[in-house]
Parts: structure tokens; C-alpha cells; sequence
């Protein structure tokens, strides 16, 4: 009895149970029928090495794969496993990730195909900053992942920005737009059917750059936009531009404003800012924020009939209206202004903080830094001690910090005398070793090197991978 | 701070641990002794298939062993601090591998507790080096006992043949039943049933089928639902041939015997196998090519690591697996290797018509950690399963075949992942659980590897491809 035998006439019976289907009388084993006990087990070892030299049954066809267009070069071979080892492992706080993630991105560089399993959360939070190859790994799983091929050239043209992630999209427009403002907005109009909602409205943000009259056509059709936000934005830009669209919000604003005049031989104006009686003082700051959301300083200060340089002395005495100022600053880039308000204001860091400030839109690497060295000046050494002030502003800029900051942290004992330092000192080294610039890594080491050694663990590795990929590549 | 011989008394948890450990200061018994920066680390020979891993942190007593052992620190960690406290052997100063490097990171901030009951500072010490010094094993030279122990061994041998034998008979008998219900019956009610000839089965001391059913309903349901029936055929078929050659042993050949003897559930001590000079013995050069780890219904975790012998001087088996069973309990996730080591060793294996399951006799030095690509170039992936075709011709309830191959492609037909040949005469079906980690090589074109095939799946293990290596974690 052959294989083919077994499976047409002993395989029914086995499946169904003898018990159902009888097995056929002539299928007898040594001379044993197959309703002996002995008999059927037989049955039921042979016809099982009959199924068991079956080869696997061949798929009727085969997905066909296309790789990314990725012309990032890989990260070096020999910092693989120590990032993975950092990444895929249990740091306490997102922040090497963070930083890791940056310096990918400075480099050009992309994690090797192999790793990209076990980085899996990483390339999924960070995959804008690591290449092609990982935008499509993260967006493999989603519904309305593009059909077309992933793809970051080095360098973008009219041809090819459309294809880049949004992040370089948006960078695109606003380089286009110093240079051809005109060109750059016709770019824009060509593709904007095609943005997501949340792209538009970063690509919206690059327009302020070059803002003239003759993008206001452009503008007035976006009252139709589907994304709110869209809309309101460009009403935003159109008041800026004087034409007759009121912005609301710049209405809401100066309702709360109270402007008055002080001084008897020399008059100046004094602004303050009016807090309804319904907001708690812990609510305030975001209840700001959420006022001038829309407004812009040129606006403010048009409306105020003052110079825009003379606002922060204006607002000197009144920490609301100065936070106000510093919120609008901030979202109009304009880091004098954030610098004369700032003067007054000591504990801005912390007040933006508070806020609920989570995005400095298009500042550019230098702006941020920037940013940040502004806000710490005032606090000198006495730098904040909650954690949650260090981790907001490392997520805000995503970038080193500037070295005036760390001076002021490696050259004291101010992270040692941290209040729970000795509990949570782990989240306070990577966090520092992640903000860390690399000119002052090695005093980072050596004061790393007198705590606790598992406090440093995570912090030290960071600081070696970080070393490692700088000095394997070059800088962008 | 230099560890010293008080607190390693300290540390350890009795007296018998100190013991042990003292047997385990021979330099024979460690291949590989290092240190770097308050650090120091070894391999150990134990009992087990693959050597036990040791790392110490002097600056402030961390220890960490990949034996099973539930004592904390184990014989093994405090032989290492004793060596490294007393100075000899020597260690080489090197750079701390890769699993010393995993091992830092993974580090949680401990403190080996010492308990402060005593006023002055310490309690005293639960262990005394000085005592374990002079502990001296006394052979007892009994004949006369050794005869009535000889004599209990036989008899305790021919009852268990006995109780397998009747144990056996009951398999039968449950088996018959599966074949009149069917087998589609029989997976709706697979893990009921598999438990209770399994539990009769460890009574009649036929441990090795029990295991074998009792992991029999996890193996079905990782498998498509419409494969399952012919799936239990197969699995059923194969353990009535089990119980069938155990009976007929007078009538097979030994090695064959050997193996259903195993497979039912006899189990063979490392003295044993050691002291048997008909057992293969190979030396050479071997890597390691998978650590594959699999939590059996027993609560043991299986430990397999597969080893790829690099050069072979003559004629023999090119793969050989090394199999450890430790506790769940005790956290030891994988074996002392990492894929990709190299080890210079020889192994002998365990009797069989298919010379696969081995031990290690002896280490020459430690392992290396090493980049280099195997030479895979022999056989393209239809004669490698050419090859498991014929090893199951030869056992037939052979369960996992290494097949290593070149020209080999990862393919996706809907959802499922496949390993096929260039001409796609071929496609071994992949297993679902390394889906994730396979998707990279989707694009990957050729490919040279090394995998497991189980009858149903391949577990693809090694893959040599233009971007480099791939293992399967």
C-alpha cells in the first residue's frame, strides 16, 4: 500500500473518526483489519509518515516588494548593538531616544533594516528623523499608508519635495520662500490638495516667511479649508496683512488688556493684562496661552498704537501681560522681543512651562538654541529643580542645549543637591547627558563618574554612543 | 574595593555553597577567566550542555551566573570571587563581551543583603572558607553496599520497564479512542485529552511521550486552523511509533533503540554518555548558528543551542544541538551563547542513527565573538529539505531537522511569510512568531542561511545577506 493509497482511503476515516467512517475492509495492515485495535494504529502511523513526506503546498502567487528609495548611508556597524542595547533596553526617561534620534537626522544617517524590530518604538516616534526606510517601517501597519515608495532625497527640488516627509516639506517651503516667495506659494498651491491636515497647517506656518499682499488671494480661499485650524491660521496671516478679515481673537485680546499712562514729568504706557476672577492663579498660564494663540506682537502692537520694542517695558510691572508677550515672542520668533521681556520676567521657563507651550513651530536649530539660552539667563545657577521644567524643554527644542546652561550645571553641585537625586538620579543624568553638547561631554563624563554608578548606567552609554556617531560622521 | 575572603563568607548564602565552589577552583574547569575596570568574568564547565556564563562587579558585589541554581550568589559566582580574591589563577585583562555589556546595562541598583544583627556591625557569616578548606571528600570503600545499591539500581530498572511498558498499554488504548472519534474531534478537545494520558503516562514513569503529548495542543493551535486535523494525524502517528519501536527494541537496530528509548523517556547522565566509547565524538571549530528557547507545560524552560561546525576534517554530522532544561523560575532566558560565537571544542553525541543532540566533553578556551560569514555555499534550499527527507526516512519521529542553504528568498503571500528557492519549487511555510524580524529580508533578494524546519514551519535562524547578518533574537 503506497502513500497516495494511504492518504485517499485511510486519511477520510482517521479525520472523521473510524467510529463515523469505518475504514474500507480491504485496507488491512500485516494481516490485521484495520477494526482491530492494532490494526487501525498502524493505519494511523503510516498514513501519518505518508503526510509527513508531503512537501508544503506551493502559494498561488507572491507579494511583490519594493524597498524604499533610502540613500541614507547606514549607521556604522559597530554602534548597532549598543544602540539597540540603549534603546531596546529600560531607560527611565525618552530622552536618549531623543537625542539619538537628532543626531541620525544631523548625520543623514538611517538605523539598519536589521534593527529596526527591535527599535521598533523608537523608529515608530522618530521615524521623520531617521530616513525613507524607517517612515515606511512605521507605517507599515496603517491603513492609509501611500502607495507610491518612501522616500528622502538629500537633496529636494520642485520635482521631488512632494515626496519628502512632511518635516523636510515644510523646511523646503520656507527656504523657497526667502528666496521667491511668489514661487514658493505656487508650489505650495499645486500640492496642498494632497497635505494632511496637519501638514498643512506647518506648511501654512512657512508662509509667514515673504508675507505679502499678493499671497492674499491664495489665503482668502483657504476659508474653505476642511481643518480648522487651517482656517484660522490664515485669518491670522490675512489680518497681518491689514486686509479686512477681523481676527476675533485679537478682538478677545484687547478686551482684556488694560492700557493706561504713568509718570508725571515723563508719560509712558503701562499694560496689564486682566485675569477673569473664574481662572485659579495655577490655570492662569494656560488660560494666557490659549488668549493670544492667534494673535501676533506686529498686531498687538498696531492696535496698541506702540512700537513693538516698546511693549515689554510697557508690560514691565504686570507678569501676565509679560508672559503674554513671551508666549507671542515665541510664536512670532522674534527672540529680541523674547529677550527685553524675558528681563522682567526671570521665571519664564518655567511659566511657559506651565502654560502647556508644545511647539516652537519653525524656529530654526540656532533660533532654539537661542531660545533656550534666553529663557535660562536669568535663573544663573539657580537653575529649576523640577524635572518636568527639563524635560519640557529638551522636548520643546529636541536639541543639545546651548553651553552657558550646561556650564552652570557641571561646574556646581547643583545636580547632586537636586531634591531626590539619590531616587531618581537616573532620570536626571540622561536627561542632562542628553542635553549635553558635545564640546562639554567630557567634564559631563567626569562628573558622571562621581555618582552612584547605577545612576549613570543609561547616561554614560548615551554620552559613548553619542561621541561614537559624531566622530564616525560628518556634520550636516 | 578588592573583594577578600570575608566577604565572600559573607556573601555566601550556606556553608554547602561554599563547598561546592571550592571543588570549582580548577583552572581546568574554567576556560575563560578575564577582567577589566572592577570587573572579572569566566566560563564554567558545569553539569550542563553549554558552560555557565560568570560575571562579578568587584566595586560593589554584583554577581550574575546563567546556571539554574536558586541560591544566590551560586557555587559558581563564588568560586569566581575566590579565585579572584586569593589572585590564581590569573586573569587575562581584556574588554569586557558583548553579555558581560548586556548584563551592566540590564543592572538594577542592589545591595547583597547583609544581615546587621550584631551591634558591632555584621552578623557572622553563614559559611566559613576555612571549614570548606578542610573538608575532605572520603571515599567510602564499601563493596558490599556498593553491591546492594547495584542491586537497588536493577531492580528500580526493571520495575520502570515494567510501569513503561504498562504504560504504554494504556496509550494504546487512548490512542484507539482519537481514532474513532477523528481528529477533528480531537483538537476541539486536544488539551482535556492530552492531560489526562499525559498525567498517566508520568505515573508510568514514560515522562518522555507525557512531555511530548502534554506540548501536543500548543503545537497544533500555532498552526493554520484548516491544518490542524492532518497535524494531529501526523503528531499521533508519530507517538504510536514511539511507543511501537520501544516494545519491539530486540528487533531494531541500537541505535535506533537508543533513540525510542530517549523519546519514551529514559534519560542518559553526562557520566554515562562520557563513558561510552562507541558515543561520536567530533573536534573542531563551531558556531553558534540559534539560541532557541521554549517554555515546556512542565514548567522547565528547553534551552537549545545549535552549533555549526566550521571546518569538518572528515565525514560526520556538520550540526550539532545542545540542550539544557532549567527552571522558569530562575529567570534564565537563553543559553551561555550568543549566535554567532565561535568555540573550539569537542562534543560528543548522544547514540542515535541521526547524530544531532550532543554535550560538550571539552573547551578550548573561551568564546569568540566574531563577524565572520559561514560557508553556506553546499547546498541550495531543495537539497537541504532533500536532506530532511531522508533523516526522516531513517527516524521517523524525527521532530526538528537543521537545514542550511543558499539561494534562498523571503516571499509574502497575503500575510504569511515564506522561504522558497529561486525556481519557487519550494516555499517552506515561516513561523508566525519571527514575522516582525523577517520583514526586513523581504527585500533583501538571495540569501544564505541556516534554519530550523519542524515539519510545519521553518525557523529561519541565520541569514547571510548583502546588507550583512541577520540572527534571529
Amino acid at each position: 500500500m503506497n502513500g497516495t493509497a494511504l492518504k485517499n482511503e485511510a486519511l477520510p476515516s482517521l479525520l472523521s473518526g473510524s467510529g463515523r467512517q469505518p475504514f474500507a475492509a480491504g485496507l488491512t495492515m500485516d494481516g490485521l483489519s484495520p477494526a482491530n485495535s492494532e490494526g487501525a494504529l498502524k493505519l494511523l502511523s503510516l498514513t501519518a509518515q505518508a503526510l509527513r513526506f508531503e512537501r508544503p503546498p506551493m502559494p498561488a502567487s507572491f507579494s511583490i516588494e519594493t524597498a524604499p528609495n533610502d540613500t541614507r548611508p547606514i549607521v556604522p556597524a559597530g554602534l548597532r548593538r549598543p544602540i539597540v542595547r540603549l534603546l531596546a533596553g529600560k531607560t527611565s526617561t525618552e530622552h536618549p531616544a531623543i537625542a539619538i534620534a537628532r543626531t541620525f537626522d544631523r548625520l543623514r544617517w538611517r538605523p539598519h533594516p536589521f534593527d529596526l524590530p527591535a527599535l521598533d518604538t523608537f523608529v515608530r516616534v522618530y521615524a521623520e528623523q531617521l530616513g525613507a526606510t524607517a517612515l515606511a517601517w512605521a507605517n507599515r501597519q496603517k491603513a492609509d499608508a501611500p502607495d507610491s515608495g518612501y522616500f528622502d532625497a538629500e537633496t529636494l527640488d520642485d520635482t521631488n519635495w512632494m515626496q519628502s516627509p512632511p518635516g523636510r516639506r515644510v523646511r523646503y517651503i520656507e527656504t523657497q520662500r526667502e528666496q521667491d516667495p511668489d514661487r514658493a506659494r505656487a508650489s505650495l498651491e499645486a500640492a496642498w490638495a494632497q497635505q494632511p491636515p496637519d501638514v498643512r497647517l506647518r506648511l501654512l506656518q512657512a508662509m509667514q516667511t515673504g508675507l505679502s499682499e499678493s499671497d492674499q488671494p491664495f489665503l482668502e480661499s483657504l476659508d474653505k479649508d476642511r481643518a480648522p485650524r487651517v482656517r484660522s491660521f490664515a485669518l491670522r496671516l490675512l489680518s497681518r496683512l491689514g486686509s479686512s478679515h477681523e481676527n476675533q481673537a485679537l478682538q478677545d485680546c484687547m478686551q482684556r488688556i488694560r492700557q493706561t499712562q504713568a509718570g508725571l514729568l515723563k508719560r509712558r504706557t503701562v499694560l496689564a493684562l486682566e485675569i477673569p476672577a473664574t481662572v485659579k492663579e495655577e490655570a492662569a498660564p494656560a488660560w494666557i496661552r490659549a488668549l493670544c494663540a492667534e494673535v501676533s506682537i506686529s498686531e498687538l502692537a498696531a492696535t496698541l498704537n506702540l512700537s513693538e520694542t516698546s511693549l515689554p517695558e510697557a508690560a514691565a510691572k504686570d507678569r501676565n501681560m509679560l508672559l503674554m508677550l513671551a508666549l507671542m515672542a515665541t510664536a512670532d520668533r522674534r527672540l529680541d522681543l523674547l529677550e527685553a521681556t524675558v528681563a522682567h520676567l526671570e521665571n519664564a521657563w518655567e511659566l511657559l512651562e506651565s502654560s502647556g507651550l508644545d511647539d516652537l513651530g519653525l524656529m530654526s536649530v540656532k533660533e532654539r538654541t537661542q531660545w533656550v539660552s534666553i529663557l535660562a539667563k536669568p535663573y544663573g545657577r539657580k537653575l529649576p529643580e523640577r524635572f518636568f521644567s527639563w524635560m519640557w524643554l529638551h522636548k520643546m527644542t529636541a536639541q543639545a542645549a546651548p553651553e552657558t546652561l550646561l556650564k552652570n550645571v557641571l561646574e556646581t553641585d547643583w545636580l547632586s543637591a537636586v531634591p531626590g537625586f539619590d531616587r531618581h538620579g537616573q532620570y536626571w543624568t540622561e536627561i542632562i547627558a542628553a542635553l549635553a553638547p558635545a564640546p562639554q561631554r567630557p567634564a559631563l563624563r567626569q562628573l558622571l563618574h562621581t555618582f552612584d554608578p547605577t545612576l549613570t548606567t543609561t547616561a554614560l552609554q548615551l554620552v559613548d554612543i553619542l561621541d561614537a556617531m559624531e566622530k564616525s560622521g560628518t556634520h550636516v | 574595593m578588592a573583594l577578600t575572603l570575608d566577604r565572600i563568607e559573607a556573601l555566601a548564602p550556606d556553608q554547602p555553597s561554599l563547598l561546592a565552589a571550592r571543588k570549582l577552583l580548577k583552572p581546568a574547569s574554567w576556560p575563560t577567566l578575564a577582567e577589566s575596570e572592577g570587573l572579572a568574568w569566566g566560563e564554567c564547565q558545569g553539569s550542563g550542555a553549554t558552560p555557565y556564563r560568570v560575571v562579578i562587579s568587584e566595586t560593589d558585589d554584583g554577581y550574575k551566573c546563567t546556571c539554574p541554581s536558586r541560591k544566590f550568589p551560586c557555587k559558581h559566582s563564588l568560586a569566581l570571587m575566590w579565585m579572584r580574591a586569593e589572585g590564581k589563577p590569573p586573569f587575562a585583562h581584556a574588554s569586557p563581551p558583548e553579555w558581560v555589556k548586556d548584563w551592566l546595562s540590564r543592572r538594577r541598583k542592589t545591595t547583597p543583603t547583609i544581615e546587621k544583627d550584631d551591634p558591632e556591625g555584621y552578623s557572622k557569616p553563614k559559611a566559613s572558607i576555612s571549614l570548606a578548606r578542610q573538608y575532605e571528600e572520603t571515599e567510602k570503600d564499601d563493596p558490599k553496599a556498593e553491591a546492594r545499591a547495584a542491586a537497588a539500581r536493577e531492580r528500580n530498572r526493571q520495575d520502570r520497564e515494567a510501569s513503561m511498558l504498562a504504560g504504554l498499554d494504556d496509550l494504546d488504548v487512548w490512542l484507539n479512542d482519537q481514532v474513532h472519534r477523528g481528529m477533528a474531534a480531537f483538537v476541539a478537545q486536544s488539551a482535556q485529552a492530552c492531560r489526562t494520558i499525559a498525567q498517566r503516562l508520568v505515573d508510568a514513569k514514560v515522562s518522555g511521550l507525557a512531555s511530548r503529548l502534554e506540548a501536543l495542543p500548543t503545537r497544533l493551535f500555532t498552526l493554520p486552523e484548516n491544518a490542524r486535523s492532518r497535524a494531529a494525524v501526523e503528531e499521533l502517528g508519530q507517538v504510536y511509533l514511539i511507543a511501537s519501536a520501544y516494545r519491539r527494541a530486540a528487533e531494531l537496530p541500537a541505535d535506533l533503540v537508543a533513540e525510542a528509548r530517549q523519546a519514551a523517556g529514559w534519560t542518559l547522565t553526562r557520566d554515562a554518555l562520557l563513558g561510552d566509547a562507541a558515543n561520536l565524538r567530533v573536534k573542531g571549530t563551531w558556531r553558534v548558528v540559534a539560541n532557541i528557547t521554549e517554555v515546556q507545560p512542565d514548567r522547565l524552560r528547553r534551552v537549545e543551542t545549535w552549533l555549526w561546525l566550521e571546518s569538518p576534517m572528515e565525514p560526520g554530522p556538520r550540526f550539532a544541538v545542545l540542550i539544557d532544561f532549567v527552571p522558569v523560575a530562575t529567570g534564565a532566558a537563553a543559553g551561555g551563547y550568543l549566535t554567532g560565537d565561535r568555540i573550539e571544542a569537542e562534543l560528543i553525541y548522544y547514540p542515535s542513527s541521526l547524530p544531532l543532540r550532543a554535550q560538550i566533553v571539552q573547551l578550548v578556551g573561551g568564546a569568540q565573538i566574531t563577524g565572520d560569514d559561514l560557508e553556506l555555499s553546499a547546498n541550495t534550499l531543495p537539497a537541504a529539505y532533500a536532506g530532511y527527507e531522508r533523516a526522516l526516512a531513517q527516524l521517523p519521529w524525527l521532530r526538528t531537522w537543521p537545514l542550511a542553504f543558499h539561494s534562498g528568498f523571503i516571499r509574502r503571500s497575503h500575510d504569511a511569510l515564506y522561504l522558497c528557492d529561486e525556481e519557487r519549487t519550494l516555499a517552506l511555510p515561516l513561523h508566525a512568531a519571527q514575522a516582525t524580524q523577517l520583514l526586513p529580508l523581504l527585500s533583501m533578494g538571495s540569501l544564505r542561511g541556516i534554519g530550523l524546519w519542524d515539519g510545519y514551519q521553518f525557523t529561519l535562524t541565520w541569514a547571510q545577506t548583502a546588507l550583512g547578518r541577520w540572527v534571529y533574537a
